[in-house]
């Protein structure tokens, strides 16, 4: 779970106060505004693959964390979030993340795993990985659902956050103790394990059906 | 609403002929009296598949039926890939099983005539179909040029529409010898997916380099100008030795050749009025283009050959209750894109459905992605979110907002691109066909 309980809903009371002021501004239907996502997230943002990530089913204040972060440019790097990201005021942001957030994660997308490494993956989720990303990655009350999420996406996401690109220092909505546990545990994975035990946690997440 | 009922359906439609399309058509005209309504959707590609499952998702009591004369569609979008060889025609055929499935109804046949008094829509295989609205999304048609004697397509293709053509135009680089040379005649403004011709030369450019080293592929182009210019010009330095002597491609402005004076099938030549005649192995000549060709005997069209309509719900300035979207429309400033397309769909679905329901039409919004492969593992992509202007009437784009792939991206972004570029593609036809 989440440790920092107070963190996270001053975030939220934080997106709804600026929701809130801005809300004159656009009287798009959340669906409207959602349904322009589909074309390259899929139908309700249910990803075919192979690396488009599904954005349905996801904890909405992760969706709007992550729409801020690609429109502010501050710690997720992309190819094109960026330039989508900054034609979104927050109350839109705020709409399709709600609408993305209530739609269920669907695993669809026909993804070639390597069920050796899966079951190699298991022991190391288990250890590292389970008590934030629960329920083996399915769930997503706190943090983003990995279950069945697109191979590529998690691979490159991985390597952002090996090189620093994706920063999980700069991110605001994460206490200080979050982000040293964060950091240690991804350095024990790749340290400890090398590349074959981190291919092993993605095959593991990405074999989730 | 029609005023025929199935007997007289099958009166007027009698022959053999008409059997296929009147079997598929018939309950159309039986089920007069739904609740919701009835929507006819002329063209089964993207801007109309995509108007007609939003439609029935938004509100699955009215009855759609989509008339279409393929029995599937192969996209344009990743066609290019067919020429290069990386994907196969299958590949981009989409099949009308999901809208069938979700009880749309589809009709091969295709639309002879819209009666926008009358409210009915009619056929080659000799139905007719009453519509409380009707939705046109034809794409385009090729406009008759000087150089129109081109004819057929059979010998210089246009493959500008998916399918029969993209093969053709894949076995003649097949078939050309090593050493060959291949035009492409790149079309004026305004055309379908204006990054096309450029993706093309780029993916004939890559073919060649792998399988003829001593081709080459020239564009003589109508413009002086085109879309991601840097990117692609880029892309060509870094991959086919572009602007140096070992150059696989050569791009010729319009300015440079004065211009198109004429093209021969039989000799498979191009002659410009600066350079002169030229033979070549293979040609692909991309024709000037024009609203397709029903939206035209619809009388839907301006004086240039598009529709002109309301962009937030895509009805027609000049018939009521017809709504007209894609590449048929002019949705001035969105380009004439697949993702424009899709993106219309979903604002034209809406509004249909508001308007029946009696309801204020809402406020749209809308975007377009648009990806291009320049070579193996090298894609970089357009995109733009937009609102609508009523004081320009524009669908303006949001400021500061969308843009192109930086032309310093690193290679793995550039890698990136192309894998969500098939996502896009995957994603893109499920949101579209089901």
């Amino acid at each position: 779970m989440r440790k920092s309980m107070t963190l996270t809903l001053a975030a939220g009371a934080l997106f709804g106060l600026i929701g809130a002021t801005s809300a004159q501004a656009s009287d798009a239907e959340a669906s409207m505004l959602a349904n322009t996502c589909n074309g390259c997230h899929g139908p309700d943002g249910v990803s075919q693959g192979p690396a488009a990530p599904t954005i349905a089913g996801m904890n909405k204040f992760y969706l709007v964390e992550s729409m801020k972060a690609y429109r502010d440019g501050t710690n997720r790097p992309s190819t094109i979030m960026q330039r989508i990201a900054k034609g979104y005021t927050d109350a839109e942001i705020d709409k399709i993340a709600g609408f993305f957030a209530s739609k269920p994660f669907g695993r669809v997308a026909m993804q070639q795993t390597d069920s050796a490494a899966a079951a190699k993956g298991q022991a190391l989720v288990k250890d590292l990985c389970e008590s934030c990303h629960e329920k083996d990655g399915y769930a997503a009350e706190d943090y983003p659902v990995l279950a069945g999420q697109m191979l590529p996406y998690l691979r490159n996401n991985l390597a952002d956050f090996k090189s620093g690109m994706r920063s999980i220092d700069a991110n605001p909505n994460m206490s200080d103790k979050e982000k040293r546990k964060k950091k240690r545990t991804l350095e024990e994975l790749a340290e400890k394990h090398g590349a074959d035990g981190v291919e092993a946690v993605l095959q593991f997440y990405a074999s989730r059906k | 609403m029609t005023k025929m009922n199935r007997r007289n359906f099958l009166k007027t439609t009698g022959g053999a002929a008409a059997v296929a399309g009147a079997t598929l058509a018939a309950p159309t005209i039986a089920n007069a009296g739904s609740h919701g309504g009835k929507i006819v959707v002329v063209g089964g590609g993207v801007a109309g598949a995509t108007t007609a499952r939003y439609l029935k998702l938004g509100n699955p009591e009215l009855d759609i039926t989509i008339v279409e004369p393929n029995a599937s569609y192969h996209t344009c979008f990743m066609s290019n890939e067919v020429l290069g060889g990386a994907r196969s025609l299958s590949q981009i055929e989409q099949t009308f099983d999901g809208l069938k499935g979700m009880g749309i109804k589809v009709v091969k046949d295709s639309v002879t005539g819209i009666d926008a008094a009358k409210k009915t829509v009619t056929t080659a295989g000799g139905s007719k179909l009453g519509y409380d609205r009707c939705v046109v999304a034809p794409g385009i048609d090729f406009n008759v040029d000087e150089f129109a004697s081109v004819g057929d397509f059979d010998k210089i293709t246009h493959a500008w529409k998916a399918g029969p053509q993209t093969a053709l135009l894949r076995k003649q680089l097949e078939a050309m010898p090593d050493g060959g040379t291949v035009a492409i005649v790149a079309p004026p403004n305004p055309f379908r997916c204006p990054p096309g011709p450029y993706e093309r030369t780029s993916l004939i450019a890559e073919y060649l380099m792998h399988h003829k080293p001593k081709s080459k592929v020239v564009v003589i182009d109508r413009k002086d100008k085109f879309s991601k210019q840097g990117l692609f010009t880029g892309a060509w330095k870094n991959l086919y030795g572009y602007e140096t002597d070992k150059s696989i491609i050569e791009w010729r402005s319009a300015a440079s050749t004065g211009g198109l004076d004429s093209i021969s099938a039989a000799d498979m030549t191009v002659e410009t009025l600066a350079g002169g005649k030229e033979k070549f192995d293979v040609i692909n000549y991309i024709p000037p283009q024009t609203a397709g060709k029903i939206a035209h005997m619809a009388g839907l069209t301006n004086d240039k050959g598009w529709c002109d309509v309301d962009k937030t719900t895509f009805e027609s300035k000049v018939h009521k209750g017809i709504h007209v979207l894609g590449d048929a429309s002019v949705a001035t400033k969105m380009p004439k894109s697949g993702y424009s397309a899709n993106s219309q769909g979903k604002v034209c679905a809406a509004a249909i459905v508001n308007m029946m329901a009696g309801k204020p039409v809402g406020t749209p919004s809308y975007v377009n992605t648009c990806y291009s492969i320049a070579g193996e593992g090298y894609g970089f992509s357009v995109a733009a979110v937009y609102k609508y202007n009523g004081e320009k009437d524009i669908i303006d784009g949001v400021a500061g907002a969308g843009g192109l792939t930086p032309g310093d991206a690193s290679a793995e972004m550039r890698r990136r691109e192309v894998e969500f570029a098939y996502s896009w593609y995957n994603n893109i036809c499920k949101d579209t066909w089901g």
